[in-house]
């Protein structure tokens, strides 16, 4: 509605003396929805400050992060997958894992050791090694090859994964590379 | 009382100067924007070259965007309401001139530079030591030229336009300044004088306050006087004006710690940052308020003059974009937005909605006044109105569902929260990118819009001849009483300064003292604000007297709005200047780069890594799992430029040093598909062509030991002998794996640097207490 078809004048609808190239000003009062927003936040951060700067109730970022990635290798190092040689054979003779194990190997381990595992032998660019072919840089048995996951081998340029992957992945990615070759009798 | 009447003719040249400026380069800026959209998704589309890659075009379009059409157009804007506010001609017509020509000088040496790999590595701080300078002189003659024709005003009182513009004067010459202050290695390289956290410190309260006074005030100044022009209505609320102004100026200032959320950046820091964006989120809406109730009975108006739209369309974005601010400002919902494109969809809805309508209304309201002829075609900015308010809304809302998708995905974990939901990187960019292709669509519409803005003001104004705006004022000579300017005394002590300043001081008393100190803070400025509020109540009308007096003062105001916006930076700055530098690490101590690793680094601002890439693994589970263990401050506390980052379109790289081989990075930089399936990072195959700089490097280490990093004292054969020896080893290592280069070429000083990354010493007592270098 126009301000013009108001009947009456009201006191806040007093226009200010100084008129600056024809611009004219309103004096009116400030929103109450507005000035309440004002207060709203400004007393949210008092209580903000006064709760994690000067109560000593909360913990800092630092420690909150370190108390639960504690909680987290607890979890993880709880897991009840037995790591070991049988095993792993085991899990790479089963198509769960060997399926689990291949989505996982080509997110992350394809890159190096290429979609086909052949690595070095299949192209000379390529920075993995060949994991089909037997022949072992550091350990063949299923144990070695999952500590190879799991640290890595920073000297050759092998990442750790078994931070980010968990004692399950590892265990299916190595039961995928496993599936390539023939289990002990 | 005597009285003369004279005759003023406006400098009107200028304003149309700035404004086709203004309309040139921003159709520049906006085509690079395009292109690096583009290349987000279409890796190739650099060429192969070293000047189109992203991270030297990305600060090209920034820089465009916000210091060439923002920059022109509010010179444009600011020099035509001025002086029909003030009733007077520019003072200086030379320095109008010197102000138009030096900027464009400055600008254009700003496109060439930075596509060359010239830059501090700071953003929207890029441009170089000696560009610097031209724009702190620049800005000087445009605050002379604005002062001296304030001082030759004849309409005393200063309208809230005139605020507005005063404070964007002083404040942008304060954290401009601040923030280059360095020491040059050469003629186009320099180390800032701030590093690490304060580094990170002072870039943020200048890059978010270069948004609050370069992009808002000046805007929001404009607004003021264009507006209530082209509805023909006044001005909603003076009240308003003033709150929201002082409030405006006063809180901005503090908020530049909530780009730095989450990060080594001390709590206490993080916490302003956060508390006064949320109280930004009122004085900010005070500004749409004047703007949109202005329009009040005006309305009709919407639907037949496009200068109405644009700014309507504008003042609302204003709004939006100043709610969400205040959001993403809130520490958990910045843990989600963060590094994500949730922060490129808010800064364009403020840069396109805000600065870009406004401009665009301001423009059509300009052409015809200057050049005293009906604007071509009505049609026509009726489509540019809808192209890009259309190219808007697909731009926002394509980056809110990329960036909180993405979000989502790189903070999702599973298996109890013990394992990421997307262990590879590259998961969460491939599925972000039909949104990312999105955006190009947006953002295309609204350069389509832009350039049809172009087309219509060219059809408009050629054959036509430019008119300057004349006024008749009446000039008296004798100055009734309440019409001058208040002195020193009169400026400073009066309520409404007194109780201000009192409220400020007890409250910092309270947030920063000890316990005793905590409560007397508390008590004094609970006072302070209740004797106020009485004294207000019962004795208003002083303080309404005070400010009309105070309106007449030009230097009397913006010496009390220097103050206003001095505060918060020296609360936040200072303390971490003073205090021990070394006491201050948390545990761990950054390791001095070798004279090869520093070159690499170098190499690494130039290129512009830090506009895809961070190096700050924030304090949160999700970071942690993905990239290792917490950042301290400690472990960047002498890297000039800082490199926190502020966007992740690829992954943190703050402990990526030893985590792969050198020939991994060898082959990742030569062609990172070659590694990385999908990946969208250019190939950066001259960094196997050229040569590292190892000439410079002496200087460089010179200026980095003045400033305080502990380097042995080295000769250039010293430092040439082992840059040698530490490229020789990994040349070695590269051959073993079959990889021939040369040591001298850069990517071998790249992998040096990238191969350290994360490397620290732990702090010991010892080592803490360490004089300050």
């Amino acid at each position: 509605m126009s301000e013009n078809e108001k009947p009456t004048v009201l006191p806040e609808d007093s226009k200010r003396k100084h008129v600056y190239d024809g611009i004219q000003e309103f004096n009116k009062r400030l929103p109450n929805w507005w000035l309440f927003t004002l207060y709203i936040t400004i007393a949210f951060s008092i209580g903000y400050w006064f709760y994690y700067a000067q109560s000593g109730l909360p913990m800092s970022d630092g420690e909150r992060v370190e108390a639960e990635i504690a909680r987290i290798q607890t979890a993880r190092l709880s897991s009840d997958l037995v790591i070991a040689d049988a095993n792993l054979w085991a899990m790479s003779r089963n198509e769960a894992f060997i399926s689990a194990g291949k989505e996982t190997y080509a997110s992350l381990c394809a890159a190096c050791h290429l979609p086909s595992l052949k690595g070095k032998s299949e192209s000379i660019a390529a920075i993995g090694s060949d994991l089909t072919n037997g022949e072992w840089v550091h350990g063949g048995t299923p144990l070695a090859i999952y500590k190879v996951v799991d640290e890595g081998v920073l000297a050759k340029g092998m990442p750790p994964w078994g931070p980010t992957l968990g004692i399950k992945k590892t265990a299916e990615v190595v039961a995928y590379v496993l599936s390539y070759h023939e289990a002990p009798q | 009382m005597s009285a003369r009447s004279l005759t003023i003719e406006y400098n009107d040249k200028i304003v149309r100067q700035f404004m086709i400026a203004s309309i040139i380069w921003g159709a520049v800026g906006m085509l690079v924007g395009v292109l690096i959209a583009l290349q987000l998704n279409f890796f190739q589309l650099n060429f192969n070259t070293s000047f189109l890659t992203f991270g030297r075009l990305r600060p090209l379009h920034t820089n465009a965007v916000v210091f060439a059409l923002v920059g022109n157009m509010m010179f444009a804007g600011v020099y035509y309401s001025t002086q029909r506010l003030v009733k007077a001609r520019l003072a200086s017509d030379f320095l109008s001139g010197l102000h138009f020509w030096g900027w464009q000088v400055i600008i254009l040496s700003a496109a060439i530079t930075l596509p060359l790999g010239f830059t501090r590595g700071k953003e929207y701080a890029e441009l170089i030591w000696p560009i610097n300078i031209a724009v702190a002189l620049i800005w000087v003659v445009f605050a002379v030229n604005f002062f001296w024709t304030l001082a030759r005003r004849h309409e005393r009182s200063l309208y809230v336009a005139i605020w507005f513009y005063i404070a964007t004067i002083i404040t942008v010459a304060m954290l401009y300044i601040v923030n280059h202050l360095s020491v040059p290695t050469g003629l186009f390289h320099s180390y800032g004088i701030f590093a690490g956290v304060q580094d990170g410190l002072v870039q943020w309260w200048y890059g978010h306050n270069a948004v609050a006074f370069f992009l808002t005030t000046p805007i929001l100044g404009i607004m003021y006087y264009f507006l209530p022009k082209a509805a023909n209505r006044p001005v909603y609320s003076y009240k308003l004006s003033v709150i929201h102004f002082w409030s405006l100026v006063f809180v901005y200032i503090w908020a530049g710690p909530h780009h730095l959320l989450n990060t080594a950046l001390p709590n206490w820091l993080q916490m302003l940052g956060m508390t006064f964006s949320l109280m930004l989120w009122a004085p900010s809406w005070g500004g749409m308020l004047n703007g949109l109730f202005t329009l009040r009975g005006a309305w009709s108006k919407l639907r037949t003059d496009p200068v109405i739209k644009f700014f309507a369309a504008g003042v609302t974005f204003y709004g939006m974009a100043t709610f969400e601010g205040p959001l993403l400002s809130i520490k958990s919902v910045n843990a989600l937005g963060h590094y994500s494109d949730w922060i490129i969809g808010h800064v364009h809805a403020a840069a396109l909605g805000w600065n870009g309508f406004m401009a665009a209304g301001m423009f059509y309201f300009l052409v015809p006044r200057l050049w005293n002829k009906p604007l071509y075609s009505q049609a026509l900015a009726n489509l540019h109105f809808w192209l890009g308010l259309v190219g808007i809304l697909l731009y926002v809302a394509a980056m809110w569902t990329s960036g909180i998708t993405q979000g989502l995905m790189l903070n999702s974990t599973t298996e109890g929260g013990t394992l990421l939901s997307y262990p590879n990187f590259l998961d969460t960019l491939n599925t972000i990118r039909p949104l990312m292709l999105l955006r190009v669509v947006g953002g295309g519409l609204y350069l389509v819009g832009w350039l049809l803005m172009a087309y219509n003001i060219y059809k408009s104004v050629k054959g036509a001849s430019a008119v300057n705006g004349t006024i008749e004022v009446v000039v008296e000579d004798d100055v009734p009483e309440e019409e001058r300017p208040l002195g020193a005394m009169v400026t400073l002590w009066n309520p409404p300064v007194i109780f201000s300043a009192l409220g400020t001081l007890f409250a910092c008393v309270w947030m920063f003292g000890g316990p005793f100190l905590q409560i007397v803070g508390a008590i004094g400025t609970a006072l302070s604000v209740m004797v106020a509020w009485v004294h207000f109540e019962s004795k208003g009308k002083r303080w309404a007297d005070w400010y009309e007096r105070l309106l007449v003062s030009a230097a009397p105001f913006t010496v009390l709005t220097l103050i206003a916006v001095a505060i918060g930076g020296l609360v936040q700055i200072i303390p971490g200047i003073v205090s021990h530098q070394a006491a201050s690490v948390e545990d761990r101590l950054q390791i001095p780069y070798t004279p090869l690793e520093l070159a690499g680094r170098d190499i690494y601002v130039a290129e512009g890594c830090y506009n895809c890439h961070s190096q700050m693994i924030r304090t949160l589970v999700p970071d942690v799992l993905r990239y290792g263990d917490y950042s301290r401050l400690g472990e960047s506390i002498y890297d000039r430029p800082f490199q926190w980052g502020s966007r992740r379109i690829g992954p943190d790289l703050a402990r990526v040093g030893g985590k792969y081989p050198d020939s991994w990075h060898y082959r990742h930089m030569e062609d990172p598909r070659q590694i990385s399936t999908g990946s969208n990072m250019p190939s950066y195959p001259w960094l196997n062509e050229n040569d590292t700089d190892v000439a410079a490097l002496p200087a460089k280490i010179r200026v980095q030991r003045m400033l305080g990093v502990p380097y042995a004292e080295m000769t250039s054969e010293e430092i040439q002998a082992a840059v040698d020896a530490q490229a020789t080893e990994i040349t070695a290592g590269l051959k073993a794996e079959g990889i021939y280069i040369a040591p001298d070429k850069q990517i071998i000083a790249l992998i040096a640097y990238l191969q350290q990354l994360g490397n620290y010493e732990t702090v010991t007592e010892n080592v803490a207490s360490r004089p300050n270098p």
